[in-house]
This record gives structure tokens, sequence and C-alpha cells, in this order.
């Protein structure tokens, strides 16, 4: 029967291929499914190094600040899943400034304190930046604000003057200034919106006064006419005597200088004071809450925000589904994108500096870094990332964006470019 | 001993049968999926307008025109069409050669001359801080207009440019609106900046 035997090494032979084609195949995709389910922890064994996270995360302001946190976090879970950097695993730390200048401060020296941190990104407030620069500055430890938008920060309390220096080598940010948004929200109220009677309020913070002047100055060059001003407490949220106040000037706009949680209260109470007219504020009310606070009447109002929207940019896609997957509870709001940006070039930093030093950190690796990151350059969420000789973003956009349906709509966006 | 060796043999192509339609399946199953394409970007998010600079007045051109360049430059993705070319200001008219519409060829810098007829000097911006050019933009994703914010240069030479050909009108406008004391609320700008950085 040679026949039969031949059969038989024939059958054994196709069961060998096939258990190992099997095999071969469970391998390959068990290989595969290992590349997916790899968490941001992956890569334990080296070097870790922290992100500091500063923002507000309890309080009045902490729907910016947790999307802060989360969009810094989500950043180090890709570089660890990615292993950006080899041999390095990042860690978020995060610590909340409660948007208070103090908590700031003592923040920071907590960042300073730990050696393994070697970058932070924060704050939101740049009346807390102002508190926390020098202290990073003097242990050349790099922060990176996806938020502040006053221009002194980066250019000197002389840049209004023309006189632009820059106060601290190791602050950046990747959000652009008032000195572009105030003007830019101007020019839209006056020529596209045809408001010409301004009543400008503002918080008397760093932010909200800085941003209301650099409007105020373009209002007033355009030819429209400011028929009254007044500051507020942002401690209450009482705005009636304002409101009448604004009733009375005959304005035809607000704009207001500060944060949504006293410009919803405001813009409800100067409607309800008989001023139908439309509440203009800046990135600091470009926020769902606000919405909320404003309630019905705040239909109309117009907010200024950093950059072009999120949803918008084919860049941000990834981030955006990215996100969602990572199942955080709060939404990643106006810093988002720039928030992971602004984490991504702290990393891209600790990058550089690893590749330059035989892939190890230097032992002076806080200096380097900062050094690396005026040279940082890539694709992030929000276009591309790189800073000026100021540290301040090169990619400049702005957005108007106009409460409708509940929502906030994209009006026009512009670049600057000069 | 036949039988044995049917059964066996039937067995054998079963079990191999199963195994290859297990593996295959779960192959199938858990086969990479293409990542959809990237959509689009908007057109604004590729195209780069810079100032240039002053240029000669154009011939035929009014007296007191701003005649100035800018350079477009198309970065990545499909063809953008300029579609219009505009200013935000009223007492304004603007011209430009080429005239719109026109495609960009992607990553050429195309210079495109821009000129500035005033036709009244009260609709015009006295000494505006960054005047933006307003362009309309066409890709395959969508029709968008966009403003373009030329910077501190720009922004100068225009100033200059309108105090050269409205420069009377201007000013007398300027005393007219003093007198009448519609500026007369207190100057915010100047009581803001002093406290900037005064949290």
């Amino acid at each position: 029967m040679p026949g039969k035997g031949l059969l038989i090494v024939r059958q054994r032979s196709l069961i060998a291929i096939t258990a190992a084609l099997a095999a071969g195949a469970l391998t390959l995709t068990a290989c595969g499914s290992r590349d997916d389910d790899g968490g941001s922890d992956s890569g334990s064994e080296g070097t870790t190094v922290v992100i500091g996270v500063d923002a507000p995360l309890t309080g009045d302001l902490s729907a910016l600040g947790l999307g802060i946190k989360n969009s810094v976090d989500l950043a180090a879970k890709t570089a660890n899943k990615e292993k950006t950097v080899e041999g390095i695993t990042f860690k978020v730390e995060a610590l909340d400034d409660q948007a208070q200048p103090s908590s700031g401060q003592q923040n920071a020296t907590k960042f300073v304190a730990d050696k393994d941190v070697l970058g932070v990104v924060g704050p939101l407030n740049s009346s807390v930046a102002e508190s926390m620069q020098k202290v990073f500055d003097d242990a050349k430890l790099t922060e990176v604000s996806p938020a502040n938008t006053n221009p002194a920060l980066t250019q000197g309390t002389k840049w209004n003057g023309g006189e632009k220096a820059r106060p601290y080598k190791s602050y950046f940010r990747t959000a652009t200034t008032d000195a572009i948004q105030g003007p830019f929200a101007a020019q839209y109220v006056f020529n596209d919106a045809k408001k010409k009677k301004v009543y400008v309020i503002d918080d008397k913070k760093t932010y909200g006064a800085g941003l209301a002047a650099t409007f105020t100055d373009e209002f007033k060059k355009l030819g429209g006419k400011v028929v009254g001003t007044q500051h507020i407490d942002p401690d209450t949220k009482d705005f009636s005597a304002v409101a009448t106040q604004v009733k009375s000037s005959g304005a035809d706009v607000v704009y207001y200088g500060g944060e949504y949680p006293q410009a919803g209260p405001l813009s409800k109470q100067i409607k309800a004071a008989g001023a139908k007219i439309p509440l203009v504020g800046g990135d600091g009310i470009y926020s769902a809450d606000f919405i909320k606070l404003s309630g019905a009447s705040g239909t109309g109002d117009l907010a200024t925000s950093v950059g072009a929207p999120v949803e918008d940019l084919p860049s941000a896609k990834e981030f955006v589904a990215n996100y969602k997957s990572a199942g955080y509870k709060e939404a990643y709001e106006a810093y988002g994108g720039y928030s992971y940006d602004s984490g991504w070039a702290i990393i891209e930093a600790v990058k550089k500096v690893v590749e330059d030093n035989d892939g190890k950190l230097p032992d002076d690796a806080r200096a380097k870094v900062t050094e690396a990151m005026q040279n940082v350059s890539f694709d992030g969420v929000t276009g591309k990332v790189s800073f000026d000789e100021f540290g301040d973003a090169t990619n400049k956009q702005l957005t108007v964006y106009s409460v409708e349906g509940g929502d906030w709509k994209a009006v026009k966006s512009g670049t600057y470019t000069g | 001993m036949e039988f044995c060796a049917r059964h066996r043999r039937a067995v054998l192509a079963s079990a191999a049968a199963a195994v290859l339609c297990a593996g295959g399946g779960y192959l199938f199953a858990t086969r990479p999926h293409a990542e959809p394409p990237n959509p689009v970007p908007y057109p604004s998010q590729v195209l780069d307008v810079r100032y240039l600079g002053e240029e000669g007045p154009r011939t035929g051109t009014p007296e007191g025109s701003f005649t100035f360049a800018v350079r477009v430059t198309a970065g990545s993705g499909p063809t953008v069409t300029v579609l219009r070319i505009s200013q935000p200001y009223s007492g304004l008219s603007l011209t430009s050669v080429p005239k719109p519409p026109f495609r960009t060829k992607k990553g050429f810098g195309h210079k495109i001359v821009v000129t500035m007829n005033v036709t009244e000097c009260a609709n015009t911006p006295r000494n505006a801080g960054l005047p933006f050019l307003d362009v309309t933009l066409r890709n395959t994703r969508a029709i968008e207009d966009h403003s373009y914010i030329l910077g501190e240069r720009y922004a100068h030479d225009f100033a200059e440019a309108l105090q050269v050909a409205c420069g009377n009108e201007l000013s007398s406008l300027a005393k007219q609106e003093n007198a009448a004391g519609i500026t007369a609320a207190r100057s915010a700008g100047s009581h803001y900046v002093d406290r900037t950085n005064r949290p």
C-alpha cells in the first residue's frame, strides 16, 4: 500500500503546515493586539519625567482647568504608548491653583522642588502666571501656557510703547496674545457687527483689564466711541448697578474683559435691565458655562478665542478622537488643543535633550530642556507649533464665535501674518 | 483498519478545516482597518498671505490711492482659489492685480498688487492698529471668508497713506467730535494700560 502511506504523510504535512500557519497567525495577531492595548505607563523601565500641570482644578474656572489637565495627560499617555522618547516614561502631576496668584506661586515652588519635573504646562490665568514666572525662571524650569494672553508676560511691561523685552527665557505660550485678540475683536465689532458705541467693563485683573485696554485702543482708532467704562468686583454676582448704567449710556454693545463666571450673569442682568445689546468678550468667556449662566437672552453674545475651531482642523481629528476614547469626564474646552500642544512641546524638548546626550538625561536637564524649547517645531493639534524670540507662539489665529441655538458658533476667523 | 483509517482521515480533515476557518475568521475579524483619509483642510489653514510693502502707484489710479503688494502662498492639499479680496471699511474701495478669481499653485509665492482708493474720508479708519485684508477662498472642502491681519508694518503704511489722502478732512472731523464731547468718556485706553500688570 505505498499510495496509502503517501496519503498519510501528505495529511500529516498538511496538518503540520495548517497548525504552523494557525500558530503563526495567532502569534502575529497577538503581537498586533499588544500594541492596541498598550497603556500610558508602558515602558516602565528607564527614567520617569514629570510634566507638571498648574490650572484651576476647582472653583468657577475648573471647566477650563480640567480640560487643560486632561489634554496634557493625553499627550503624556500618547508619548508613552508610542515610545516617543526612548527610555523615558512621562508622568503628569497636576496642582490646583484655584485661579489665585498666591496658590500658583506655591505650586511653582512645589514643582521646582521635585527634581523629576522637567516642564510645566499652565497656568490658565495671566495674573497667576505673573506670580510663577520668576520662580520657574530661577530654577531654569520651562513653563508653557496654553491660555495666557497678556502681552507683558512675554514682551515686558513696555510692550505697548514699542519697547518689547522678554522678561523670562523659561516662559513660553501656545496661545496668541491680547495685543492681537483685542484689536481683532474691535475690528469685528466695528466693521462687521457695525457697532459704534461701546460700554467697556473689566474685572480689574491682569487678563481682563489688559484685554479691555487693547480692545478699547483699537475701537477708538477705528472711529468708535467709548460711552462708558466700569469695573466690577469678580467676587460678586450682582451687577445690577452697572447694568443700569449700561442701559442709560445708549451703548449699542458691551465689551467685557474678564471670565465667564462673571460674564454670564453680567450679560443676563444687562439684558434684564432693558439693554438688548450683545456682550462681547475674549477667550475667557468662550466656554459652554457662559451660555448656561447667561441664559436664553445671551443669544447673539460674542466671544473671540485663540486659534481656529479645533473641530475644523484636520490636525486635531486624532486628538478629538483620542480624547473621546480616553474617557475623560470633562470636555477639553477652549484650550484643549493648545494644552496638548504645550505638553507635546515639552516632550519634544526632552526628546532633543536625551538624543543629544547619548540617550540619557544630562545632569542639567532642566536648563537644557528650556534651551531646547526655543527651537521646538512640530505639527501639533492646532497647526505648526514653534516659538518666536519672545516665547510667543508663531501660529497666531483667532476666531469670533457667536451664541446661537444654545451653542457657540464660529462666525469669522483671522490669521495674524505680520 | 480500513474503517479506522477512513475515520481518522475525516477527523483530521475536519480539524484542519476548523483550524483554518477559525484562524481565517480571527484574522479577518482582527485585520487592521484602513484609517479613513484625513479630511481636506479648510482653505484658510493652508493659505498664507504676507505683506511685502508699498508699491508705486499703478497707472490710472486716482491721486491718494494706496498701492501695496502681498505674497499669497498655498501649502499642502488641493488647489485653493482666491475668489475675492476685500477690505472692511466703507470709505474705501479695493482692486487687485491679478483680479480674482485666480488659482494658487502649491508652494509658489504669488505676488498680488492691491490698490485701495478713498471714496469717503469720514468712513476710513484713522489709525487702525491691526487692519484686516479679507479674502474669500475656495477648495474642495469649502468656500470660506477669512481675515488676514498683515501686521504693524502694513498698519503703519496704511495709516500714513490715509493721512496723505484725507489728512485735512480727518483732522477736522476729529476736532468736531471732540468739540461735541462725543468722546468725552474717560480715556479707557490710557487708564487701563497703567495697570495692565497689576492683578
